[in-house]
């Protein structure tokens, strides 16, 4: 009976999350608004991205706020291999994550034995020394960034000048995976260790969770996403420089979605975003001007807000039996 | 079986300049309850977390079913058989009971549905199934206590580490705790546990080890340690002595 209810709650989530995609997808034919359409490719990789982050932050509790240093080395490994050696950026993709993934666990190595606020002091350090690195290498561009060159509009080269739409599928695509992978790891042996270890790592290690190794896992698979997510980036924006890819604001705005909605659940990030990107693109555009930094004071007042009102999150808001049921 | 499951042979442990053990060997025989007891300070805790893997000896060894376990780390003395619990109730309290179990599980079984029909299992076992999709931060102290043995349980462990498992919970608590531990016992779990609430333990377990000043004091029937001068002293002070 038990089990039942838990199969259900998980059949019904994917349900929901298949009907949400199919209607992202069709609103395209609606929405012809190119700015609009810009908002909604930003808000689905920032979705994204956020929920990556939420596999290492939020379900294995370990508090990133460096993940820009992986979104950026996602950005610069398409963007070098495709300007310097013609390599296409779907290879620039997939290796821009494994060299992610294999910085996190170096990095992981050292870190993942300090705690709580030491460990996040740490993140922020290394992405900065990330950036100041990138800053200086005369080969990846320095402070003047690489210009990504326009060969034509194209699936294989993953440029689209004309339309915005290839864009949008595919930051659509990302996000259903983000999703997908976050689901399927929630009921699996990793997802149970991960949260074992967030809420107490000394009894997880008497019921034989090697805490370490979890950490390093959930940092490979997140530092992976998020490095797939710069290299979409980098594509969507052609043009990319170390602040732009790679400052410390991108560590901020992957956790903040997550933060919003919910850290540490399957809908929280996704949630998250859609509220805050929209909410930002649209101060910035109409409140902006040379205000900027608008959008800022609305991150900062809604941040406050939430954590006053409902600190696990506004995901509490839409399903409140989720996490108390049987109270 | 001649061989003991658990042995530990002229244990040190130092802190700085503090001793908390010296050499302590003990034994502790398959299907047993051992009782590891004495008044406070007196290096139970310590040698505790000596066989459970949380600290490394200073010198000395363990010794776990034929394995010298000395140096293995906790996660892997639990793959080994060895399972705990915590004085202090450490639960995974975002977690529903269920899935605090199912941590425990996992180590055994890596089919999600089978860790949960084992971590099932487990929580009947022990009195908890009504309570499986709660919280654990909304247990009372005694299920809290329940859960800390459930986990552990559901790791299948040769030998149960209860750490003052049953102190602090009101009688009624308590009693139904013993009747918990006897009812693994059954099952064929060998258990040692440290309290110092001599009443519950003594009736309890089948031979008990009293510490005193990080070293073994006496050892040997319940019944026999209670009128042993020794530990009354070391309980109650020399006045107290009877046939001392």
């Amino acid at each position: 009976m038990m089990d039942t209810s838990f199969a259900q709650r998980r059949r019904r989530d994917l349900i929901v999350a298949a009907i949400l995609a199919a209607l992202a997808a069709i609103t395209p034919l609606f929405v012809k608004d190119v700015y609009v359409q810009n908002i909604m490719v930003l808000t689905l990789m920032w979705g994204a991205l956020s929920q990556s982050w939420n596999i290492l932050s939020g379900y294995c509790g370990q508090i990133s706020l460096g993940h820009a240093l992986y979104f950026g080395l996602g950005a610069y490994t398409t963007a070098l291999l495709f300007t310097k050696f013609g390599v296409l950026p779907w290879f620039g993709m997939i290796g821009g994550g494994i060299i992610s993934a294999l910085i996190a666990m170096a990095l992981g190595y050292p870190c993942f034995r300090l705690r709580g606020h030491y460990f996040v002091i740490a993140t922020i350090v290394i992405a900065e020394i990330g950036l100041l690195l990138f800053h200086n290498w005369d080969w990846a561009g320095a402070a003047l960034g690489i210009d990504i060159p326009v060969r034509g509009d194209s699936w294989l080269k993953f440029q689209f000048t004309r339309s915005k739409l290839p864009y949008f599928y595919f930051a659509l695509a990302l996000a259903c995976v983000a999703w997908f992978v976050t689901w399927w790891l929630e009921d699996s042996k990793w997802g149970f260790w991960w949260r074992a270890v967030k809420d107490n790592p000394d009894a997880a290690e008497s019921l034989g969770v090697v805490v370490f190794n979890s950490k390093m896992g959930a940092a490979a698979v997140s530092a992976f996403l998020v490095a797939v997510g710069g290299s979409f980036y980098a594509q969507f924006v052609s043009y990319i420089d170390p602040e732009s890819v790679m400052g410390f604001q991108f560590s901020l705005l992957m956790a903040l979605p997550a933060v919003l909605g919910g850290i540490g659940t399957l809908w929280g990030p996704m949630l998250g975003a859609v509220i805050l990107i929209p909410l930002t693109e649209l101060t910035r555009s109409f409140i902006g001007g040379s205000g900027r930094g608008v959008d800022l004071i609305v991150y900062g007042g809604l941040i406050v807000a939430i954590s006053l009102a409902r600190p696990q999150g506004l995901i509490g808001l839409f399903s409140p039996g989720r996490k108390e049921t049987a109270r | 079986m001649t061989t003991p499951l658990l042995e530990t042979r002229g244990v040190w442990q130092r802190f700085g300049g503090l001793i908390a053990n010296s050499d302590v060997s003990i034994s502790v025989d398959r299907g047993e309850i051992v009782g590891l007891i004495g008044p406070n300070g007196a290096g139970k805790s310590t040698m505790f977390n000596l066989i459970a893997g949380v600290y490394t000896p200073s010198q000395g060894s363990i010794i776990f079913d034929g394995e010298d376990i000395t140096r293995l780390p906790a996660a892997e003395r639990c793959q080994r058989g060895i399972g705990r619990t915590f004085q202090v109730v450490k639960s995974f309290e975002t977690m529903t009971v269920i899935d605090n179990v199912i941590v425990g599980a996992l180590i055994r079984n890596t089919v999600m549905r089978v860790a949960r029909q084992k971590a099932r299992e487990v929580l009947e076992f022990c009195g908890l199934g009504p309570r499986a999709n709660v919280l654990a931060s909304d247990l009372i102290p005694s299920e809290k206590r329940r859960l800390e043995v459930a986990r552990a349980l559901a790791t299948e462990p040769k030998l149960l580490l209860l750490d003052e498992c049953l102190t602090g919970l009101t009688p009624i608590e308590a009693q139904k705790g013993v009747e918990l531990v006897r009812k693994v016992r059954d099952t064929g779990v060998t258990i040692l546990m440290v309290e110092h609430v001599m009443e519950i333990v003594m009736p309890l377990v089948d031979r008990a080890i009293v510490l005193d000043l990080g070293k073994v004091l006496v050892e040997g029937k319940p019944t026999e340690v209670v009128r042993d001068p020794k530990v009354i002293t070391a309980y109650l002070g020399d006045r107290h002595a009877v046939g001392a």
